[in-house]
């Protein structure tokens, strides 16, 4: 018995250490964006600021471009999760209820798209987007996003249909239902939860991208990503700045998805996804 | 929790076309940067820029939308960001900009595709530049780019170590001369030595991560030119560039008067070092002399002079950017007028974060006043007759990235052999110039 | 709210349109299965085939080509840029680094998230804030993620170092060059991936211990079968679906790894830490050799797609899993 607590004792003395090796970058972050500028990057550094400060907040908000790049970013995310669930829903359920030959051929290619690397489709997309006169707003960055959510948001939103038993919408064609109003009307609603875990998913996925960002957008449609990297210019590095910037586009996900932990755990245990 | 987030298929098509809608509604207003410049409608015009380098333009924008009613957007992209739109945007002949400040290093690459500004060179603008700028601006025959600013590498000092009694009387017993600013590679090897301190303070930093400090020592060295000589021969094995990485890395290699870290230290590592007090010498850009924070613990305590030299005297290699309007632009005129305009007010750009401009005369302006004490040392830099741009070649970028700086990097390991690497180095430099 | 409501504005229109499908469908059943599975697909279909499909066509095209952009000169290479790319140090030394940093990621991602899960697992419900804590770390952006971590790192006020040194693990701040040292900045770079997506693997693993019945788990321990045994003979091929999904899908990602290291090192010292990724977004759009990268890309792609499905081939063995 004693040594079956012990080993309890054990197991939780490791997993504390684990927490707080995890929690630890993350703090010190906040921690340094609460130092004045100088002491954020001095050597030796402290884990503490020796004096709080909020300068940092206040030199990063002032920058130009920082408070509509938090818009950007906002909009560029809800375009392409609606966009990404809009495409998701149908194919996803097209796939699972009906086992057909092209489906799983789809699902093939979709995976496939997943492989591809953003930095080779990166500059055609960009000629693309030119193209169709519509470089540097947040359509053409959230169209760009869709294709790295579209694939995971399938694949997510197929494990949530093959969880619904097909007796489901069996009942309602029998009731007179056509097959779409049986998917719109009966199945839909009922996988509403995998809906929103693939929209937070497609959500983080824009929220948090560079690589296209990096490309498609100049002023008007950059996202905060980018204006974070900005702070590093040809000829210095504003870390403090920097970091509270960092903090506040991090703050808001890292809240919300603490809220949401359980539909989000659902949606990676399930899809076996990484947003 | 499945009511609220269901669709009937009828919000589903009205979504669809919403968002659609969007999309063309977007795209409507995209192209309107540079098309929107129709006869009788409100001027603009979009000028691209580097994040840190907008402030230096911000008055002269604000001045000229008084002047001519033609209203300026900045464009602002990171660095690497910037090189990459512009390429995509150059070759394609899309643009969102009809204005682009443009890196040195980049003119070459761009100069197919961007107008001559040629008639803007009169004798009285070029006497009025940096010999180095007037060369660097002409790509084959045509003066491709209009300098807005220019930097150059000096030498920052610690002033209250350089000017304390103790320090200058153990200096002098140890070295036999004054303790002074150093203007030579031997003052600056003996200086940085003396103030090295166990860990505490460091003579010097040995910047690992950028190419162009070594650059300027090469010059400094009395090399016709830097990789590449005006013909286009690789001459980055020839003695003054050996004896210029000779120096260079062994400043860390054999004297270690240089923090740790050598390798990846780049230009805000390097800044950094110095304002935390921790370096007692710094050869860096002109403009970080007025950035020195307030609550620095070397705040005012910061003295200024030229860059060091070598057998060839003081050289630097400046750092200037180029505006250039662009073939496909529409307002070809009024990006010209602006670019004119840039030059008859470039004291303006002074007055500015940066706080850099690129005619003699504007800096000569300010160089009596207090807070500008980098300016007389800069103006030396640029003046010396050893200061050279860097090579005209549009593969320069490749040659920084893929040969210069893995090259400087592997010369910061106690055994390298400095001929050996230039001696590779030229072969990979040859066959990118091919 | 979101069941049908024919009274809605616009609405019509489209009503009209639904009885008229009723009609056309219910006498013949109107489509087939097949063909409503399709229709189904095609929006997203059409999507992936326009903004995806399109530019790896681009792709492969221009890969065959050689590109000036800024002279606008296009010249047909057949495979010469594939013998350039194949030849040069540079794509060779990318490609084997990428292949390092990615077992590097996937092993240590696998080995602590393994750790961690079975930690849960061993501590049940009570572990549970603790895994809402691991989580969020998933959420923030690489970006981020690479600041953060070269923060934590530099040279000269890195925290890490710091922290080392007072501990007496390290002589001093400058003992570890984790982000200036050629022979261990891969592994520094990697680092903040590791930290973002370990706890991806600990909850998906989790999620399969727990689906592993009590009872299976019983037997051995009464067969006289210890504790290591158990995870190597019962629980791990138990979980092989779980870790074959989750290795590839985080082998993918890894190989793709962009953003963190460009914000770290850039690909130095030494293109010590440069990526395939890095390379060809450099060859691309800062060395402006188009039809080059675009060949260094058509082979990444195949390289990626080739080692996946053999991982998917061995590891994953769909169907029925042996006891």
């Amino acid at each position: 018995m004693t040594s079956r607590t012990s080993t309890r004792t054990l197991l939780w003395a490791l997993l504390a250490s684990i927490v707080v090796l995890y929690a630890f970058p993350f703090g010190y972050l906040v921690l340094t964006s609460l130092k004045p500028p100088t002491d954020a990057i001095a050597v030796p550094p402290t884990v503490l600021p020796k004096a709080w400060s909020l300068e940092n907040y206040g030199t990063a908000l002032a920058t130009p471009g920082v408070i509509p790049s938090f818009i950007n970013s906002t909009s560029t995310a809800v375009i392409s999760t609606v966009l990404s669930v809009l495409l998701a829903v149908p194919a996803a359920y097209g796939i699972t209820r009906y086992g057909t030959a092209s489906g799983r051929i789809f699902v093939m290619l979709a995976l496939v798209t997943r492989m591809v690397p953003p930095v080779a489709v990166g500059v055609p997309l960009v000629n693309l987007m030119s193209r169709a006169g519509i470089t540097d707003t947040p359509t053409a960055l959230a169209l760009a996003h869709t294709t790295i959510s579209l694939p995971l948001s399938i694949w997510l939103m197929a494990s949530f249909f093959e969880a619904v038993p097909s007796s489901l919408e069996e009942a309602a064609q029998v009731d007179g239902c056509s097959r779409l109003q049986a998917m719109v009307r009966v199945v839909v609603p009922v996988v509403g939860g995998g809906i929103a875990v693939t929209a937070i998913f497609a959500f983080l996925a824009s929220w948090n991208e560079f690589l296209f960002a990096l490309l498609l957008t100049a002023v008007r449609a950059q996202t905060t990503p980018i204006v974070i990297a900005n702070f590093q210019t040809q000829y210095g590095l504003q870390w403090g700045p920097m970091t509270a910037l960092a903090t506040l586009y991090s703050v808001p996900v890292v809240l919300f998805t603490l809220l949401l932990q359980r539909r989000i755990v659902a949606g990676m245990t399930l899809g076996a996804v990484k947003g | 929790m499945s009511h609220n987030s269901g669709l009937s298929r009828r919000d589903l098509l009205k979504w669809t076309g919403v968002s659609g809608l969007a999309v063309m509604a977007t795209a409507c207003g995209a192209g309107g940067t540079t098309s929107g410049s129709g006869a009788g409608g409100a001027k603009a015009l979009s000028v691209l820029v580097e994040a840190g380098g907008k402030a230096e333009l911000t008055k002269i924008a604000e001045a000229f939308t008084e002047k001519t009613g033609a209203k300026v957007t900045f464009i602002e992209l990171p660095y690497d960001g910037l090189f990459n739109r512009l390429s995509s945007e150059l070759s394609s002949g899309t643009l969102s900009f009809d204005v682009a400040a443009l890196d040195a290093i980049w003119l070459t690459a761009f100069a197919g595709a961007v107008r001559p500004l040629t008639e803007l060179f009169t004798a009285d603008v070029k006497a009025d530049l940096f010999p180095a700028l007037v060369t660097e601006a002409q790509v084959g025959g045509q003066f491709v780019g209009m300098p807005v600013w220019t930097n150059a590498e000096i030498l920052f000092y610690r002033k209250d170590l350089f000017e304390d009694a103790g320090e200058q009387a153990a200096f002098k017993k140890k070295h036999g001369y004054e303790l002074a600013p150093p203007t030579t590679w031997e003052q600056f090897n003996d200086a940085a030595a003396f103030f090295t301190r166990d860990g505490k303070l460091y003579g010097t930093d040995v910047k690992g991560a950028v190419e162009t400090e070594f650059l300027a020592h090469v010059l400094q060295a009395g090399s016709p030119g830097v990789v590449l000589d005006a013909t286009g021969q690789v001459i980055i094995d020839n003695e003054q560039h050996l004896k210029a990485l000779t120096f260079y890395s062994d400043l860390d290699n054999k004297l270690k008067v240089s923090p740790p870290g050598a390798e990846q230290l780049d230009w805000a590592g390097a800044q950094n070092l110095f304002n935390q007090g921790k370096t007692a010498m710094m050869r860096f850009w002109a403009h970080a002399f007025p950035l020195i924070p307030k609550d620095s613990p070397v705040h005012g305590k910061v003295g200024v002079a030229p860059m060091i030299g070598g057998a060839a005297g003081v050289a630097g290699i400046p750092g200037p950017w180029y505006l250039s309007v662009p073939k496909a632009t529409k307002q070809a005129d009024l990006a010209t007028e602006f670019v004119k305009f840039a030059y008859d007010n470039n004291a303006m750009a002074i007055e500015s974060s940066l706080g850099l401009a690129a005619r003699k005369s504007a800096f000569e302006q300010y160089a009596d006043k207090p807070g500008y004490e980098h300016f007389e040392p800069l103006l030396e830099t640029l003046n010396a007759t050893a200061t050279k741009p860097r090579p005209a070649t549009a593969k320069w970028q490749q040659i920084v990235d893929t040969v210069l700086i893995p090259t400087l990097q592997q010369s910061l390991t106690p055994d390298a052999d400095y001929a050996a690497l230039l001696a590779a180095a030229k072969g990979k430099v040859q066959s990118l110039a091919q | 709210m979101g069941r049908a409501d024919p009274r809605l504005p616009g609405g019509d229109v489209r009503a009209g349109d639904d009885h008229l499908r009723h009609r056309r469908r219910r006498p013949g059943r109107g489509l087939t299965d097949d063909r409503f599975a399709l229709a189904l697909m095609a929006p997203a279909a059409v999507f992936l085939a326009v903004f995806v499909g399109w530019p790896l066509v681009k792709l492969i095209v221009d890969s065959l080509y050689d590109i000036a952009p800024l002279a606008g000169t296009r010249e047909f290479a057949g495979l010469g840029n594939y013998g350039e790319a194949l030849t040069s140090p540079g794509f060779l030394g990318a490609a084997g680094r990428t292949a390092l940093y990615t077992m590097l990621v996937v092993t240590l991602e696998f080995t602590l998230g393994l750790a961690v899960a079975l930690l849960f697992n061993a501590l049940g419900r009570r572990a549970r804030w603790i895994r809402t804590l691991f989580l969020y770390p998933l959420m923030i952006a690489p970006v981020v993620a690479g600041l953060l971590w070269r923060f934590l790192l530099i040279d000269n006020f890195g925290i890490v170092n710091e922290l080392l040194t007072r501990l007496g693990i390290i002589g001093g701040p400058d003992a570890i060059g984790w982000l200036s040292d050629p022979d261990i900045v891969l592994f520094s770079v990697a680092l903040p991936d590791i930290w973002l997506t370990t706890s991806f693997m600990a909850l998906v693993l989790f999620a399969g211990l727990q689906n592993i019945p009590g009872d299976v788990l019983e037997a051995a321990r009464l067969d006289g079968s210890g504790p290591w045994h158990t995870l190597t003979r019962v629980t791990l091929p138990l979980l092989r679906p779980v870790i074959a999904v989750a290795l590839v899908v985080r082998g993918i990602d890894a190989a793709r790894a962009f953003d963190v290291i460009l914000i770290q090192t850039n690909g130095g010292p030494q293109s010590a830490s440069e990526t395939l990724s890095l390379l060809i977004y450099r060859t691309m759009v800062r060395f402006g050799e188009p039809g080059l990268a675009s060949a260094m890309g058509t082979l990444y792609l195949i390289a990626m797609l080739g080692v996946a499905l053999i991982a998917v081939a061995t590891i994953w063995r769909p169907g029925k899993v042996v006891r």
